[in-house]
């Protein structure tokens, strides 16, 4: 239910700035029960991804870019009626992104996704200081804890987080995921015990229904 | 030539965890000098296609530094070779000449000589070498059209 021409609309949109229209495409195929995952996947992380690639190509400014994310955030927002609509939640889960690391709409979109399975969902954000984390997890114990990584470069971070994490909570699960991975980067963390490496959010539905 | 690439690059020798140690305090401030020097070169317009491009220089050298301290840590001959070819591929995409490179990685090699104990220097020039002396091929890559997996490294701006 959402075609090319659609799709195409949306990202138009969504590079001039147009938030209403944009809203307008989330809402109309919510009506139309279109699958949430699909919106994840097929509207936002699509149209996130190729929007990096026209900022890379020298087609937007770094500006339009910095719009189009903030706008997806916002649109997050509408899905949130599924979200709460789920039955008593008896899990729970930590998301949140490495110390440093200030792309947070990937790990927005996994703890949206975390709740519509039926989990409760902890987001952090962008650049949680490493005390300030291991001292939350503390507080709220969940099951299961999720990093993101969007860049490369703070992989060295990362690592000190999971060890950190892992010393301190050794029997609670741990995930890792991010565009940081994209080129294979998550051999790295092979050196890092019992981490379960997230590529998708494909990936991340068969540990949600496991977990 | 990629392939040519990754063989090479999985023959550069694992950087010592106290020479990485020394690299990574010393990063940003050389990451800093090196900007300064570009930004103070006669032809920087003719290197970096714009005045106005000065920030992404200063972005990428802050960037490398950063990029160069994770590679050190954990080296992966994959990434390294992705990740400059998408740098190659978006910095051209906005007007930085090819001749850039040759020109900040030999700042970075003076740099690096000039900041470091000899044996971190020893130890962490090589991959500068690399990196210079396969500049012709990174630039052949970024000549063609992107393939699929190419230049998904991520960016930060």
């Amino acid at each position: 239910m959402l075609t090319e021409t659609m799709y195409q609309d949306y990202l138009a949109c969504l590079i001039k700035g147009d938030r209403t229209r944009c809203a307008e495409t989330v809402t109309s195929l919510l009506d139309r029960r279109v699958e949430i995952k699909t919106l994840y996947l097929e509207l936002f992380q699509k149209s996130l991804y190729d929007v990096g690639l026209m900022w890379e190509a020298n087609k937007i400014s770094v500006a339009r870019e910095h719009l189009a994310t903030a706008i997806t955030e916002s649109l997050l927002s509408l899905i949130y009626p599924e979200l709460f609509a789920k039955e008593e939640k008896t899990r729970s889960v930590v998301i949140s992104c490495a110390v440093n690391e200030f792309h947070q709409v990937g790990g927005k979109i996994v703890a949206d996704f975390c709740e519509i399975h039926g989990w409760d969902a902890y987001f952090l954000g962008a650049n949680t200081p490493m005390e300030q984390l291991l001292g939350f997890i503390d507080e709220v114990r969940p099951d299961l804890i999720g990093l993101s990584l969007s860049v490369y470069f703070n992989l060295p971070r990362l690592k000190k987080e999971i060890r950190a994490i892992q010393s301190n909570f050794s029997r609670t699960d741990l995930m890792v995921g991010g565009q940081a991975f994209a080129l294979g980067g998550e051999k790295m963390l092979s050196s890092v015990a019992n981490i379960n490496y997230v590529p998708g959010l494909d990936e991340l539905e068969g540990i949600l229904a496991h977990g | 030539m990629k392939e040519r690439l990754l063989t090479s690059a999985q023959n550069l020798d694992k950087v010592s965890e106290a020479a990485g140690k020394e690299f990574s305090s010393r990063a940003g401030e050389m990451a800093a000098q090196c900007s300064r020097v570009i930004a103070d070169r006669p032809d920087l317009e003719q290197l970096i296609g714009d005045r106005k491009n000065l920030d992404m220089a200063v972005d990428n050298n802050r960037n490398f530094a950063r990029f160069m301290d994770a590679m050190f840590s954990d080296f992966n001959a994959d990434v390294l070779v992705e990740t400059v070819i998408w740098v190659f591929r978006t910095y051209r995409a906005h007007g930085f000449n090819t001749t850039y490179w040759a020109a900040n990685l030999n700042i970075w090699a003076d740099t690096l000589e000039s900041e470091l104990s000899p044996e971190t220097f020893q130890a962490v020039s090589p991959y500068y070498k690399w990196l210079i002396v396969n500049i012709p091929l990174f630039v052949k890559l970024t000549d063609l059209p992107a393939e699929p997996g190419d230049g998904e490294a991520g960016h930060a701006h």
